[in-house]
């Protein structure tokens, strides 16, 4: 059987439950995971201690539109800095995931000629959910 | 009643709109006969970029090409008029259509006259929508 080759153009994205598919350019999930090594006797030993997650995403800047997406990140970042906004990410292939990440400040002003653009880095709150239908 | 948009009447459209304030006859496609001066709104290669994830919205860049003619009767005269034309269509550009680069002045031959033509890069963002 072929592998199912999927693309970024079968990613929808939803932050506050508001699709923003049509600003989003590039989208990704990463985590750093904490790893300690210690040097024993016999060799090393690793120990995964902590994660943090972050969420990545390349936007074009549409100040002014309709349900703005930066006026709500700059609202959200300004109002309520501290409360994680939940966001999910779906693949056409079904994998679906869901966690909460706290806002960040959008980027004003852009370089000519070129379209305005900026990138989020989100910390997330905890670790995503993936959730497989 | 709602109707969908169209690259030609909310891109292309548009720009031809905006650019008839310009010393010049604005065509946005390929005119059977240029009268110069003249701006002809082409497409670039490539044309559609598909630049946003997902498939809910059909969102692309569409990459155009604004090509300047003037009247090739005096070398010196007719490029002040072509840059003084490409300049005006420059001040006249609408809000969200990216200006590119002026590409290096050609002589054209559009039936009996000779045309002194530059293509500007132009590009914007179009969403397929209902209004």
């Amino acid at each position: 059987m072929p592998t199912t080759i999927v693309t970024g153009r079968d990613i929808t994205f939803t932050l506050a439950t508001v699709n923003y598919d049509a600003q989003t350019t590039a989208v990704t999930l990463v985590n750093a995971p904490v790893i300690t090594t210690y040097q024993t006797l016999d060799g090393k030993a690793y120990k995964h201690i902590d994660d943090q997650w972050t969420l990545n995403i390349e936007l074009l800047a549409d100040w002014g539109a309709t349900s703005s997406l930066f006026e709500a990140m700059w609202t959200a970042f300004s109002s309520a800095p501290n409360t994680a906004l939940a966001f999910t990410l779906v693949s056409a292939t079904g994998a679906s995931f869901a966690g909460t990440a706290f806002p960040v400040a959008p980027t004003a002003g852009g370089t000519a000629p070129d379209a305005q653009t900026d990138s989020w880095s989100m910390l997330c709150a905890s670790t995503p959910v993936l959730t497989i239908t | 009643m709602p109707t969908p948009t169209s690259i030609a009447t909310n891109i292309r459209g548009t720009l031809a709109t905006a650019l008839a304030s310009v010393a010049a006859s604005v065509y946005s496609t390929v005119p059977e006969a240029v009268i110069p001066p003249a701006c002809v709104i082409v497409p670039d290669a490539p044309y559609l970029e598909t630049t946003t994830i997902g498939k809910s919205t059909v969102r692309v860049k569409v990459n155009l090409v604004v090509s300047a003619a003037v009247a090739y009767n005096n070398n010196a005269g007719a490029l002040d008029n072509l840059e003084q034309l490409v300049i005006s269509i420059m001040q006249a550009m609408p809000t969200g259509y990216v200006v590119g680069d002026v590409q290096q002045p050609t002589i054209q031959s559009v039936g009996a006259s000779n045309l002194l033509v530059a293509d500007l890069a132009v590009s914007t963002y179009y969403t397929q929508e209902t209004i």
